[in-house]
């Protein structure tokens, strides 16, 4: 049943990130692990303005239906007025109609992020990056929700690697898919 | 214990002190008495004064007699006024918690059939006029509808009422428009159909109104009938009794009730049926107290919700907010003035008045009040005439109270128990919102009982089973669930339930990891479908043999699957290790408590269709786990957010092997073993799938998805003996009848970072040109392939770079 559910997908060791936090924080204990004091404007500082300058030149417009667009805009609202969970739930129903847009994957990571959710930040990141054009403005803001996200759970290096991968959306021409 | 019962047991505790001190105060008069005698046989001397003293004895008897009783009745009366106040006060009715489906999102482009439409809007109680000119209707003219939406509340807020046209062109929403302010609109949710309630073991159905809600002509057309002078009555109404009486009188049989509405309330709220002298009293004396304490309107309010109008099957309708949904399925606010006069009407007799079984006597009722509507000014002439000529409206049958989807309720009930105890989703009146798809669900349950009826017309035994799950591969949401042939049984759960071997279903795993090793295999790689033999661990010697007793020779790992050649896949098997192949399973989201023996290559695992679905979604979704959900969120009875279960989704590692293993598995479909599906489709939707046959043909399965729904059919005996069933000529017919009826996209075969397609030549599976004769398209991990080149191949390569230098020299030369 769906209580037997397991899922092994961490990307990160716990172990790990646990034994360089308790270094670093003395001897804080493991389990009470918490998140480094996030700015509000992580998504804003380190996501989509320095993702539009990667991708300066660069640009993918893909055609929308106008019933995500309203609901995306009516995320967005949310997300602005700081009401998270109402912008998952408004985006959850956008996937709904479309559930490979990489526009909308990328805004959940976003609204992740903003929630903390550092975990699902990486993974809905990750699949718009699967999915999506992989160039481009989306591109850079999928590798720098990577990147912080990956900080925010221990892989300091994974999280150089990725923000490094951010500014070559630009030059990185689309594969044949 | 329930509030109601708590009231019984200690209404009876009650009786059982006053009769106690009922008869201490007997003996004590029958010791007066005796004392009495002794002291008249003294002065029985003066005849004439006996008479006078009689008369005072008597007298004074009496007073003592009365001041027992007040003495009595002082107390008494303070313990009814503790019952009432705390009953009351403390009052809570056991509320059924509701099962709501998922509302459906109307958007330009959206596919839907009108057929599907239609069914989706009967499912959630909406009916067909000529007109849509209130909530709860739709028109339909050529391919346009227009549907007048209710407001509803949903899971994520409140959806006002709308009034919008649709308008369908070849299977998709056109245009939706709203028909007041000529808009057009991008979006437009319906409301979900209420497709299960999960109810109070006390067996009362209720659906709690507020009295600013409820219409006025209910309010005073109730009191118009039932009870003119309860703005005015302390409770108990004399004058109503005295005219009720007279009534009676003249007319020879009870014909009016002198109870006012607050006696009727404490009646039925804390007294039993019983016809005594005492309930009398006591009710009397507790409708005093009730009016005493509380305000007319709050007093109203419970007898709107407590008063009893009906019996559906097992269950009491409790409550005009009920009744209302019950007789007319719409909601109280939605009544016509002859409705509500029925309702009023039924309140002397709900059983005597059913509108259902003796509908001419309710119709004389209703008639009746309406004309009592009228005589009292609540209703013009003119309307009331009417309201008179109107039929009695009542929907045929009330919309069934149990569920048809008795399988996927019982999904999102074992779903809840991990959360709540069973008894608070019974009492709390909790809202449930899930993710069923209600004409998803009578598509699948239509394809699993006409299909299983198909299959006996072609052979084949009688009797049996299947199960079916279907899901979207993405959301990991469940739109559909059956768990038995027979869509009105519920017990046997299969689709949860039925633990069966899944046979050749599981061998995609089996590649999937052979593929993982990149540098040993790919899809073109040779591998050996000849006899084996495996030392097992208790000693005995396994010996797979192939389907039809044929061993194939060399054949690509392309081939072994699409045929599902035995020998092949637990040579295969082998070589990666029982190991691993657990390790997947778990990985994939299932725990198999099996013993490490090879026949595991084959699918001696024993699973449910469940848990065989929820390891596709992960393959279907692109290497995307996500859990699978029945429930999306849960409101308490005041609309406030107790749980919600968002969306999340796992990446697995090596996605792009699963992208590889996903064209492997449309080849299945396009020339393995499920290639007859295409046809049963009659269409050529790209799609994945496997089939599955055990030993005997005990089980047959097939697991298939597209772009974006996935399913899996079960068909077997439930007994377990051979059935005679094979995975295509079962299962996958159940399958392909469900997928027919539904809007399929193709499989999305784009490869993630880290595979490739690349050309390759059909005879020799050396790496080829586009326009090479006998090229086509495999997907390969990256740095697997063939080595080989084909002439070709070589050849364009040749041009290729020739042209490749005559460009750019050239073009530097010129500049």
């Amino acid at each position: 049943m769906l209580n037997m559910i397991k899922f092994n997908w961490l990307p990160v060791n716990f172990h790990a990130v646990c034994g360089l936090t308790s270094l670093a924080l003395v001897l804080s204990a493991c389990a009470g692990y918490t998140p480094a004091p996030v700015s509000d404007r992580e998504v804003e500082t380190r996501v989509r303005e320095p993702a539009s300058t990667d991708s300066e030149g660069v640009q993918v417009f893909p055609l929308q239906n106008p019933a995500v667009k309203e609901l995306l805009a009516d995320a967005g609202s949310a997300e602005t007025a700081g009401e998270y969970n109402q912008a998952a739930v408004l985006l959850e129903r956008a996937l709904r109609i479309q559930p490979r847009d990489p526009e909308i994957l990328q805004q959940m990571a976003e609204v992740q992020l903003r929630k903390q959710d550092y975990e699902q930040a990486l993974n809905f990141a990750v699949r718009s990056y699967d999915i999506g054009p992989r160039v481009g403005e989306i591109c850079a803001r999928n590798w720098r929700t990577i990147s912080v996200s990956r900080e925010h759970l221990g892989d300091r290096n994974g999280s150089v690697l990725a923000e490094q991968r951010a500014t070559t959306c630009m030059n990185t021409k689309p594969r044949s898919l | 214990m329930s509030p109601v019962g708590r009231t019984f047991s200690s209404m009876k505790k009650g009786r059982k002190t006053i009769k106690a001190k009922k008869k201490t105060a007997r003996k004590k008069t029958a010791r007066k008495k005796t004392a009495n005698k002794k002291n008249s046989a003294r002065r029985n001397r003066s005849g004439k004064k006996t008479g006078m003293r009689w008369i005072g004895r008597i007298w004074r008897l009496a007073l003592l007699f009365a001041g027992i009783c007040l003495g009595l009745l002082i107390p008494w009366t303070a313990y009814l006024n503790h019952q009432v106040t705390t009953e009351f006060e403390g009052r809570k009715w056991d509320l059924p918690s509701r099962v709501y489906a998922r509302a459906l999102d109307l958007y330009p482009n959206a596919p839907i059939t009108l057929k599907d439409l239609e069914l989706e809007l009967s499912i959630a109680g909406y009916r067909r006029k000529a007109n849509a000119s209130r909530p709860g209707l739709y028109s339909v003219s050529g391919s346009t509808l227009e549907i007048y939406r209710r407001s509803f509340r949903f899971h994520d807020g409140v959806e006002d009422a709308l009034r919008f046209s649709i308008s369908l062109q070849s299977a998709k929403v056109g245009r939706l428009r709203d028909v007041e302010s000529r808009k057009t609109l991008d979006l437009v949710r319906l409301e979900p159909a209420e497709i299960a309630a999960i109810y109070p073991l006390q067996k009362e159905d209720r659906t709690l109104v507020k009295i600013k809600d409820v219409p006025p002509l209910l309010l005073t057309g109730l009191q118009a009938v039932e009870d003119r002078n309860f703005k005015h009555h302390p409770g108990v109404d004399v004058k109503g009794i005295a005219r009720a009486a007279l009534a009676n009188l003249q007319a020879g049989r009870a014909v009016q009730g002198g109870s006012t509405l607050t006696q009727q309330l404490v009646k039925n709220y804390f007294l039993s049926d019983e016809r005594t002298i005492a309930r009398k009293v006591n009710e009397a004396i507790m409708a005093l107290l009730l009016e005493f304490h509380y305000d007319k309107s709050e007093i109203l309010e419970a007898y709107l919700n407590e008063v009893f109008l009906g019996q559906q099957g097992a269950y009491a309708v409790h409550g005009f907010g009920r009744a209302s949904l019950y007789y007319f399925d719409r909601p109280l606010d939605r009544l016509e003035p002859q409705h509500i006069a029925l309702l009023i009407g039924m309140v002397r007799g709900a059983s005597y008045y059913n509108p259902r079984r003796h509908p001419e006597r309710a119709l004389k009722r209703r008639n009746q009040v309406l004309s009592a509507f009228e005589t009292t000014g609540l209703l013009s002439i003119a309307d009331a005439r009417a309201a008179v000529a109107s039929p009695l409206d009542v929907t045929e049958q009330a919309r069934s109270r149990g569920t048809r989807y008795h399988a996927f309720v019982d999904l999102v009930r074992r779903q809840l128990a991990q959360v709540y105890r069973e008894e608070d989703l019974k009492t709390e009146g909790l809202s449930i919102f899930t993710t069923l798809s209600p004409v998803d669900q009578e598509k699948a349950q239509k394809a699993v009982s006409d299909g299983l009826k198909r299959l006996q017309d072609r052979g084949l035994p009688a009797g049996l089973q299947a199960a079916m799950v279907l899901a979207d591969t993405d959301s990991g949401e469940i739109r559909a669930l059956v768990g038995d042939r027979n869509a009105n049984r519920a017990g046997f759960n299969r689709a949860l339930d039925a633990r069966r071997q899944i046979g050749s279903v599981i061998k995609p795993l089996v590649y999937l990891l052979a593929l993982e090793h990149e540098a040993d295999y790919h899809l073109l790689t040779r591998i050996a479908d000849r006899p084996l033999s495996l030392k097992l661990p208790d000693g005995s010697l396994w010996t797979p043999a192939n389907y039809g007793k044929v061993s194939h020779g060399e054949v690509t790992l392309l081939e072994a699957l699409t045929r599902s050649y035995n020998q092949a896949t637990v040579r295969l098997g082998v070589n990666i290790g029982i190991s691993h192949l657990l390790q997947k399973l778990e990985q994939l989201g299932v725990r198999a408590d099996v013993q490490a023996v090879p026949s595991i290559f084959l699918g001696a695992v024993e699973l449910t269709p469940l848990e065989v679905t929820q390891i596709y979604q992960s393959l279907a979704a692109g290497g995307y786990t996500v859990p699978l959900r029945s429930v999306i969120a849960v409101q308490t009875a005041d609309g406030s957010e107790l749980v919600r279960y968002p969306l999340r989704m796992m990446p697995l590692a090596r996605r792009e092997v699963i992208g590889v293993l996903n064209y492997a598995m449309t080849q299945v479909v396009q020339q393995g073993t499920a290639k007859a599906l295409p046809g049963l489709l009659g269409k050529q939707t790209v799609i994945a799938g496997k089939t599955g046959t055990t030993n005997d043909r005990r089980d047959s399965w097939f697991v298939g998805y597209t772009r974006n729904r996935i399913a899996v059919a079960w068909v077997g005996k439930d007994d377990n003996r051979p059935a005679g069933v094979t995975g295509s000529n079962a299962a996958m017919r159940l399958w392909a009848g469900l997928f027919r009826e539904l809007p399929i996209e193709s499989l999305d075969l784009r490869l993630p970072d880290g595979a490739t397609w690349l050309w390759v030549d059909r005879d020799s599976g050396a790496l080829t040109a586009e326009n090479c004769h006998g090229a086509f398209r495999v997907p390969f991990v990256d740095g697997s392939g063939p080595g080989e080149l084909t002439d070709c191949l070589a050849k364009t390569r040749d041009d290729e770079q020739e042209s490749f230098w005559r460009k750019w020299f050239g073009k530097k030369n010129q500049d």
